[in-house]
C-alpha cells in the first residue's frame, strides 16, 4: 500500500515567488526589555529556514510571535498574502501555521493515536453532539481523519506505539508524536522550537531524516530554532542569525559560518 | 471474505500454474493480508493472480526470458511474493535475499546468479543496489515498491513497481492470452528459486530448487504436521530461508493457507495476536524473546498473580512429565488450563496455533519446556537448504533430544527418505526430490555426495531406541588416539543445560584414548541443594568433593552419555575445587573457556584422571581479591562414570548397563 502524500496548497509559479509567511519590522518589548527589534523575515516555499543565536537572542520570542502567542508592538505579519497581524494562535492555526514545542506538550494520559487526532481538531466540521449521535456525515469524516492520522503514523514510522499511552514513551518518541500532531493539521508552515534539544545522537539522526523527508514529500516550509549547529548546517537552506533581538545575518549556511558578526556573537571574539 | 478450504493436487505443476488454478476456483476467497494504515488490507486469490499477471506481462515486455534469474531484496510483503510468482510465470528463477545484507554481499549473490532484474523494497535497498550497479553488467532493472524517500531519485536502471503494474495491465489488455501461454510453458523441473546457503563456511552457494522440490517439501510439511486447510500463516522469516518458501509461497497455494504480513517487523507480536495464527515459523531467538517477555511480564505482576502463574505452570509441567495423571491431577490440570494457560496463550496470540516450528539453530530446552507447559506444541525441524526439510517432531508427544520422525514423501515426488550413518557417524540421506546441486559449482556439488547418498555434514548417534540424536557438525569433531571422532561442544553444551553445572571442559585429543571432563559445579545452586538435604560442608572446595555432590554430577554425566556412542562417552570426571574465574585468566571476559591455559593449570588433575588415580593432590596458584597471591592446596577425588574402552575390545566391553541407566526426558 502506498501513501498518497498530500501536498499543502500546491501553489502555481506566480505565487511560488511570494513568501509563504512574511514579517516586516517586528518589534516586541516586555517592559524595558526589547525582545525583538525591527526584525524582517520571510519564509519561502520549499524552504527550511533555521533561526540561530546565542541564549536570549529572541529566537523563541520570534517563534511565539509568528505563531500568534505574542502580539508585537509594531510590525506586520502576512500569511500567503493575507494580513494576519494581531491574529491569535487558534486563528493562525486554522490558517495553517503549526508548531512543535521545546518540551513536547502532549496529553500523557491519551494514546499516541488520540494525541495526533487532537491535531485534526482545526479540520473537524462536526460538533460533539453530532458525533455522539453517529451522524453519517460525522462518521464518514471521522474515518477520513483517522486515515490522515494513519498516514502520518506511517510517515513517521510510529506504528508500533500507536496504542501506547504517551506518558509511557521515551523523550525521543514523544518529540516525534509532537511532530505528528503538528503535521495532522495539514499545515502550510511548520514552526519547530528546538526539536533536537535533549536528544541522543540516534534520535537526532532519525528526526533530521524526517525533517528532510517532510520537505521532500510534503513540501512544507519549516522554521527551525535550533542550538545544534551541525544539525542547522545539514538541514537548513537558509539561516537567520539573531543577537539581542536584532537580525544580524541572513544567508546560506556556508555564508553564515564565515560571517564575522556571527562568529563574534557566538564565540565572543572582537570584530576586526 | 470467504476462505477456501479445498486443497489442490500439486503434482506435476508449477507454482504459477497452481496460483492460476486457485484463482479460477476460489477467485473471491481470501489469499493474503497485509496491515497498512492500521487496517488489515486483503487480497483475494484473483487479486493476487492479477497482480502477478500484470507484473509478469511487464517483465516479459522488459525482456525477461525463460531460464534467466531475478533477485528480490526486502522484508516480507505481498510485493515480494508477487515478484517471485511473476518471475516464475515467465519461466525465470527467483532469488530472495535477506534485507540486512551489505552491498558487498548483495554484489556477490547478484553476480553469481547473474540476475537481470532486482526488486528492491525501498530507499535503503535501492541505495545499496545503485552503489554496486556499475559492477553488475547483467543487471538491467532495479524495481522498488516503497516510494518513501524515492521522490527525487533519477537513475536509468530505476523503475517503480506501480509503473510496472500499469504497464503490465496495458500489455494484458493488448495481448490477453500471453500470460496463460507463458504459465502453461512451465515444467515442474524448471528452476523455481535459488536458495543461497548462509555461508558460515566460505562464500554462500546457490542451491537449485525446482518447482517439484518446493512442492515436495511443502507436502512433506503438510503431511507431517497436518496444516489446517484455510488456516492462518504469518509470514515473518525471510523467503531467503527455505522453509518460508516451502510454507509461505508453496504450501499456501496448495493447502491453501491465508498468508498475513505484519505491518512492520517491530509490530509483529501485536499483529500476531490480532490474527491468531495457525502456523508460524520463528528462529530460536524469536521464541526466546517471547518466552522472556512472558517471564518479564510476570516479574511485574503482583504476588498473587505470580503465585497463580507459577502454580499453573508447575501443574502443567508435572502433567506433561507423567503419562497418565490421577483424577486429582486431571482436575488440577483443567483448573490451571482455565486460569493460567489459556489466558497466557491468548495474551500472545497462540490460542489457535497448532503448527509452531523452531528452526535454524538449537534452542535451550527450558524454552521448549515453557511453551510445552503452556500448551503450545513447539517443534524442532531438521533439514538443510540443499536437501530440504528432512525430519520433524510429529504427533502430540515427542522427545526433544531426538531428531524426530522422518518426513513422509508424497509418491510422485520421489522415494521415501532413507538414511544411514557413515563409519564416521555422518548422516547420509536419499529420497524425496533430493538435492538439485549448487549453481555453477559442479565440484562443490560432487563433494556433497557419496555415491547416491547425500552427505549432510552432520554427526549423529543412534540411541538405544533407534532414534537419531544430532551431536555436532562433522567439521567440529575432535579425534582421539583411537581414531574415534567425538563431539566436544555437544557434550559441554548438554552438560551445561544441567542447573548444577556452571561450566565444563571436555578433554581428549590425539594423545588420549577416551574422553574426560572437568566440571565446575554451580556454587549457588549446589549450596542450596546441599542445605536442603542437610549435607554439611565448609568451603566450595569441600562441597565440590562431597560424595553426594559427586554422585549428583555423575547422574548428569550419565544422562548425557546415554545419547552418545560408547567411544564418545565421558568415562571419568572430576569436580574442580574452585570456580573458574576470568580474573585468573581461566575464562575470557565473555565467559568462554581458555582451554590451553586450563589444560596447563589443571595438568596434574588431567594426568591423574587418565592414570586412574582415585585422588589427586596438586597446587593451584590463585590471586585473592586484594591482589595477594597464594596457592590453593587442592585435593580432588576422581570419579569413574564407566569403564574405559580399549578399541580392540569394544564389542565385548560395551557397558550397556550404565548407558541404559541414564534418565530420558520426554
Amino acid at each position: 500500500m502506498q501513501t498518497t502524500l498530500r501536498q499543502s496548497g500546491d501553489p502555481d509559479d506566480a505565487s511560488r515567488l511570494q513568501p509563504v509567511y512574511q514579517a516586516n519590522g517586528l518589534t516586541l518589548r516586555f517592559g524595558g526589555v526589547v525582545a525583538l527589534a525591527e526584525v524582517d523575515i520571510a519564509i519561502r516555499h520549499d524552504e527550511t529556514l533555521a533561526v540561530i543565536g546565542p541564549n536570549g537572542a529572541g529566537k523563541t520570542s520570534l517563534l511565539n510571535t509568528l505563531s500568534g502567542f505574542y502580539r508585537p508592538q509594531s510590525g506586520r505579519l502576512s500569511l500567503l498574502g493575507r494580513d494576519v497581524t494581531g491574529c491569535s494562535t487558534h486563528v493562525l492555526a486554522r490558517l495553517g501555521v503549526a508548531r512543535t514545542f521545546q518540551g513536547a506538550h502532549l496529553f500523557p494520559g491519551l494514546t499516541v493515536l488520540d494525541n495526533i487526532l487532537v491535531g485534526r481538531h482545526a479540520r473537524m466540521r462536526y460538533g460533539i453532539l453530532q458525533a455522539a449521535a453517529f451522524y453519517p456525515f460525522a462518521c464518514r469524516e471521522e474515518v477520513r481523519h483517522r486515515e490522515a492520522v494513519e498516514e502520518i503514523i506511517e510517515f513517521l514510522e510510529i506504528e508500533s506505539i500507536r496504542h501506547r499511552l504517551v506518558g509511557t514513551l521515551g523523550y525521543g518518541l514523544r518529540k516525534r508524536v509532537d511532530l505528528a500532531r503538528a503535521l495532522a493539521m495539514e499545515p502550510r508552515l511548520l514552526l519547530m522550537d528546538e526539536p533536537m534539544a535533549g536528544m541522543n545522537l540516534e534520535e537526532k539522526e532519525d528526526l533530521a531524516r524526517f525533517i528532510l523527508d517532510l520537505r521532500e514529500a510534503r513540501k512544507i516550509p519549516v522554521v527551525l530554532v535550533e542550538h545544534d549547529m551541525s544539525v542547522v548546517m545539514d538541514l537548513a537552506d537558509r539561516v537567520v542569525v539573531l543577537d539581542f533581538g536584532r537580525k544580524i545575518a541572513d544567508g546560506s549556511p556556508g555564508d553564515i559560518q564565515r560571517d564575522p558578526y556571527v562568529i563574534s556573537a557566538y564565540l565572543g571574539a572582537g570584530v576586526p | 471474505m470467504r476462505r477456501s478450504r479445498r486443497p489442490i493436487d500439486p503434482r506435476g505443476k508449477t507454482l504459477p500454474q497452481l496460483l492460476v488454478e486457485r484463482a479460477d476456483a476460489d477467485g473471491d476467497a481470501l489469499a493474503l493480508r497485509q496491515k497498512a494504515l492500521g487496517i488489515w488490507q486483503t487480497f483475494s486469490w484473483s487479486d493476487v493472480r492479477d497482480q502477478v499477471m500484470w507484473l509478469a506481462e511487464a517483465l516479459a515486455e522488459l525482456g525477461l526470458q525463460r531460464g534467466q534469474t531475478i533477485a528480490i531484496i526486502g522484508e516480507n510483503e505481498p510485493q515480494h511474493f508477487f515478484a517471485e510468482y511473476a518471475a516464475q510465470a515467465c519461466g525465470a528463477a527467483s532469488v530472495s535475499m535477506y534485507p540486512d545484507l551489505t552491498a558487498e554481499e548483495m554484489q556477490y549473490i547478484l553476480t553469481h546468479c547473474e540476475a537481470v532484474t532486482l526488486f528492491a523494497q525501498d530507499q535503503e535497498q535501492v541505495d545499496k543496489a545503485l552503489a554496486i550497479a556499475d559492477r553488475l553488467p547483467a543487471l538491467q532493472h532495479v524495481i522498488y515498491w516503497d516510494d518513501r524517500g524515492m521522490w527525487s531519485y533519477r537513475h536509468p536502471l530505476l523503475l517503480s513497481f506501480r509503473s510496472l503494474i500499469d504497464k503490465g495491465r496495458q500489455a494484458a489488455t493488448n495481448r490477453p492470452d500471453r500470460f496463460a501461454s507463458l504459465v502453461a510453458k512451465g515444467r515442474p523441473d524448471d528452476i523455481a528459486v535459488l536458495l543461497y546457503t548462509s555461508g558460515t563456511t566460505g562464500r554462500p552457494k546457490g542451491v537449485v530448487c525446482s518447482h517439484a522440490s518446493l512442492l515436495d517439501n511443502a507436502m512433506r510439511l503438510d503431511r507431517a504436521l497436518q496444516f489446517r486447510a484455510g488456516g492462518e500463516h504469518l509470514s515473518y522469516i525471510s523467503p531467503a530461508w527455505a522453509i518460508e518458501q516451502h510454507i509461505g509461497l508453496a504450501l499456501s497455494l496448495v493447502a491453501p493457507l491465508v498468508v498475513s504480513f505484519p505491518e512492520r517487523p517491530e509490530t509483529m507480536l501485536a499483529d500476531f495476536r490480532e490474527i491468531g495464527v495457525d502456523s508460524c515459523v520463528f528462529t530460536p531467538r524469536q521464541w526466546e524473546s517471547i518466552a522472556s517477555d512472558i517471564r518479564a511480564r510476570m516479574l511485574d505482576a503482583g504476588p498473587l498473580r505470580r503465585w497463580v502463574f507459577d502454580t499453573g505452570l508447575r501443574i502443567a509441567a508435572q502433567a506433561s512429565r507423567r503419562g497418565r495423571p490421577s483424577l486429582a491431577g486431571r482436575v488440577l490440570q483443567a483448573v490451571a488450563e482455565r486460569l493460567v494457560l489459556r489466558p497466557l496463550r491468548d495474551q500472545f496470540g497462540l490460542v489457535r496455533t497448532h503448527v509452531a516450528i523452531c528452526g535454524g539453530a538449537a534452542m535451550a530446552p527450558d524454552v521448549f519446556q515453557l511453551f510445552h507447559a503452556i500448551g503450545v506444541r513447539l517443534r524442532n525441524g531438521y533439514g538443510s537448504t540443499e536437501f530440504g526439510i528432512v525430519a520433524m517432531h510429529q504427533g502430540n508427544s515427542f522427545d526433544l533430544e531426538t531428531l524426530g520422525d522422518f518426513m513422509p514423501i508424497e509418491g510422485s515426488f520421489g522415494m521415501p527418505i532413507d538414511w544411514r550413518l557413515s563409519d564416521g557417524g555422518e548422516l547420509l540421506l536419499k529420497g524425496g526430490s533430493g538435492f538439485g546441486g549448487y549453481l555453477g559449482q559442479p565440484d562443490k556439488t560432487a563433494e556433497k555426495f557419496t555415491g547416491e547418498w547425500f552427505r549432510t555434514g552432520d554427526h549423529f548417534s543412534v540411541r538405544d531406541d533407534g532414534r537419531l540424536v544430532f551431536l555436532e557438525r562433522m567439521d567440529d569433531l575432535r579425534v582421539l588416539a583411537t581414531g574415534h571422532r567425538y563431539p566436544p561442544q555437544f557434550i559441554e553444551t548438554r552438560l551445561r543445560f544441567s542447573p548444577f553445572i556452571k561450566d565444563v571442559m571436555v578433554v581428549g585429543d590425539e594423545r588420549r584414548d577416551f574422553v574426560i571432563a572437568l566440571v565446575n559445579v554451580d556454587g549457588e545452586v549446589v549450596t542450596r541443594w546441599a542445605e536442603e538435604r542437610g549435607i554439611p560442608f565448609s568451603t566450595f572446595a569441600d562441597l565440590s568433593q562431597r560424595a553426594e555432590v559427586r554422585s549428583l554430577v555423575k547422574t548428569e554425566v550419565e544422562r548425557v552419555n546415554s545419547v552418545l556412542p560408547d567411544a564418545s562417552k565421558v568415562c571419568r570426571f572430576a569436580n574442580l575445587p574452585k570456580e573458574l574465574d576470568p580474573d585468573e585468566g581461566e575464562l575470557t571476559r565473555t565467559r568462554k573457556l581458555r582451554r590451553d591455559f586450563l589444560a596447563q593449570r589443571y595438568g596434574p588433575l588431567i594426568a591423574g584422571l587418565y592414570a586412574g588415580d582415585t585422588e589427586v593432590r596438586f597446587d593451584i596458584p590463585i590471586r585473592y581479591q586484594d591482589g595477594r597471591r597464594g596457592e590453593l592446596k587442592a585435593v580432588v577425588q576422581t570419579n569413574i562414570v564407566q569403564p574405559t574402552i580399549v578399541p580392540s575390545l569394544r564389542e565385548s566391553e560395551q557397558p550397556r548397563m550404565v548407558a541404559s541407566s541414564g534418565g530420558r526426558r520426554g
